[in-house]
């Protein structure tokens, strides 16, 4: 446990009364249905993107509102499996059995084909120490799909040509 | 904008700690109101009308206003809150200075009071049940609730912070010592300030580096605390100012802009944004606030600034959005020595959010600061004069951006009248 060394002032301890207020028993409303192509194509290995008709954005995972616009797009566009690194960080989580903390990385992908980043998780194997803002990856798929967003297992690092071009002028 | 001039005359704060054990939450709501009215040699009559703002899931304390009424001083008086999650306190100096310029007939001396004891409750549980509507609805997509919670639980409060350091430093080259250079400024003018909560005056950049990470790129020593605190400000006309302060501070530019969130967006959130320190809403409440104020050139024009930065890489990216350093410059102004208290345009010399955060307090801190250095009553003063300064906030669903311009003189008229 590191401890910093700053000014401090004890305050007198006063008599305290505890209460509960459940702010996490909230229950909260979502209409799935529109979401439904979404997820068939994720069924069939297959990603889909929701496009604007107005200003051509292509959200991924689809947006039901273009906030831009401020209209409903309905126009399902397919992606590529491939996308780019748009931001990262590392997520430190307690091991139950060794009671060590693990790094693993968390990554926001843009798709190619897309305008919008989606959370993701990348390849446990991978230290985030070794990531950087656009590295290429790939989406890496469950055997059995079930259409939801649990088919998407992890996305996988591949190889990124810009940096071998790098390479070539050295 | 409203037809009256309206100008802050005084401020008052009561002392920030991670634990205020020996108060509840209206008393020290009360410290700070009386701070403020002893600096300005009024008392309570004084005052026509009362904005009060906090984020009561913080501390699990429901619509405070109505039962500390008393202790704010509101008793017979027009009060209302306004809740806009880290940028209250610029919503609530924002309320504050429409209440008076608009004009309303016996309204023209308001007492803005914002405040956070979040050592009462959980601001933890406060803040997961923003993100709970987005893991709700991912669990609902069929992502299972644990992998949701690991993913999107490295994407609270500090996490969206530590999305933006990453893109800024990918952006514009600075180092983790840059980032440590920022905070340990800070500390160390908080140690200058009497009512701030790390006070930290030996503070090195060492020190910093060697404390773990909490989320990449930021580490232990960078991050903000949790403090209990309370501000209050109090407005006027600008006929009445100078019953008041000999140097009132006017207000000549207000703006509150939102955008969309830059991360979170599966339920039609957002994730409208790329680059999550791109922050499209600063430019623009920029834009908005130096044209009402006048300031084409705000690298030139302005003073002395105070942001809203809990993190240090928000620091350099506010400075940069609102205009004052060119983009991708501001760590190498910290590292020549121009944000400095006797530099050339000091930042967050009252130690910023970075030493002290009561979160619904935090923002109207930052405009109270501001108008302190204009009438020369500081706590950390700077050695040259202030003619005009900004006061910047930043909240809501980490898409809402506050901005308060103020200057010691009226805003030039423009329009004939």
């Amino acid at each position: 446990m590191v401890r910093l060394e700053y000014i401090k002032k004890e305050y007198e301890k006063t008599r305290q009364m505890p209460g509960k207020w459940y702010l996490t028993s909230c229950r909260y409303k979502f209409n799935i249905t529109r979401f439904q192509p979404f997820l068939s194509a994720l069924k069939e290995k297959r990603l889909i993107g929701l496009k604007c008709r107005s200003c051509n954005t292509v959200s991924f995972p689809p947006k039901l509102v273009c906030g831009k616009c401020l209209t409903r797009p309905d126009q399902w566009v397919s992606l590529r499996e491939t996308g780019i690194v748009a931001t990262f960080t590392a997520n430190y989580m307690k091991d139950e059995t060794t009671g060590e903390a693990n790094a693993f990385p968390v990554i926001a992908v843009r798709q190619d084909g897309a305008d919008t980043t989606y959370l993701t998780q990348l390849n446990p194997k991978v230290k985030f120490e070794d990531v950087y803002v656009g590295m290429p990856v790939k989406i890496k798929w469950k055997d059995n799909t079930e259409g939801n967003l649990n088919d998407i297992d992890y996305y996988d690092c591949i190889d990124d040509p810009t940096q071998k071009m790098d390479s070539l002028t050295k | 904008m409203g037809d009256r001039q309206v100008a802050v005359v005084s401020a008052g704060f009561c002392e920030h700690a991670s634990k205020r054990s020996d108060v509840n939450m209206a008393e020290l709501v009360n410290e700070a109101v009386h701070n403020c009215l002893n600096n300005a040699n009024c008392d309570i009559d004084a005052v026509d009308a009362i904005v009060a703002g906090n984020m009561p899931a913080f501390e699990g304390a429901n619509l405070p206003e109505l039962w500390m009424t008393d202790w704010l001083g509101a008793r017979n008086k027009p009060l209302m809150r306004v809740t806009t999650g880290g940028s209250t306190g610029g919503s609530v100096a924002i309320a504050g200075y429409y209440n008076v310029a608009a004009g309303l007939p016996g309204i023209e001396t308001v007492l803005t009071v914002a405040f956070e004891q979040q050592s009462c409750g959980n601001t933890s549980v406060g803040l997961s049940s923003v993100a709970l509507g987005e893991i709700s609805i991912v669990n609902a997509l069929g992502l299972p609730a644990e992998s949701a919670m690991r993913i999107f639980g490295a994407g609270a409060a500090i996490g969206i912070a530590s999305y933006q350091a990453i893109n800024y430093m990918n952006r514009s080259g600075c180092t983790e010592e840059d980032l440590a250079r920022v905070v340990v400024q800070n500390r160390r003018n908080a140690a200058k300030n009497w009512w701030t909560h790390l006070k930290m005056p030996d503070y090195t950049i060492e020190q910093v580096m060697a404390t773990p990470y909490i989320s990449y790129p930021l580490r232990f020593g960078m991050v903000t605390p949790a403090s209990d605190g309370a501000c209050a400000m109090l407005y006027t006309t600008e006929e009445k100012a100078k019953d008041f302060a000999d140097i009132p501070a006017y207000v000549n530019g207000v703006a509150s802009v939102s955008h969309e969130t830059a991360i979170l967006g599966v339920g039609g959130a957002g994730a409208g944004q790329l680059d999550p320190c791109e922050q499209v809403g600063a430019v623009e409440s920029a834009k908005l606030a130096y044209a009402q104020a006048g300031i084409s050139f705000p690298e030139k024009e302005i003073d002395f600034a105070e942001v809203y930065s809990p993190f240090p890489n928000q620091e350099l990216m506010w400075l940069e959005r609102l205009g004052l350093f060119e983009e991708n410059t501001a760590h190498l102004r910290y590292r020549d020595g121009t944000t400095a208290p006797n530099g050339e345009l000091p930042v967050n010399c009252s130690g910023g959010v970075n030493s002290t955060n009561a979160i619904g307090a935090s923002a109207l801190e930052r405009v109270a600061e501001a108008a302190l250095q204009i009438m020369g009553k500081a706590g950390n003063q700077v050695p040259k004069t202030v003619h005009s300064a900004i006061g910047h906030g930043w909240g809501g669903c980490i898409n809402l951006v506050t901005l308060t311009v103020l200057s010691d003189q009226p805003r030039r008229k423009w329009r004939a009248h």
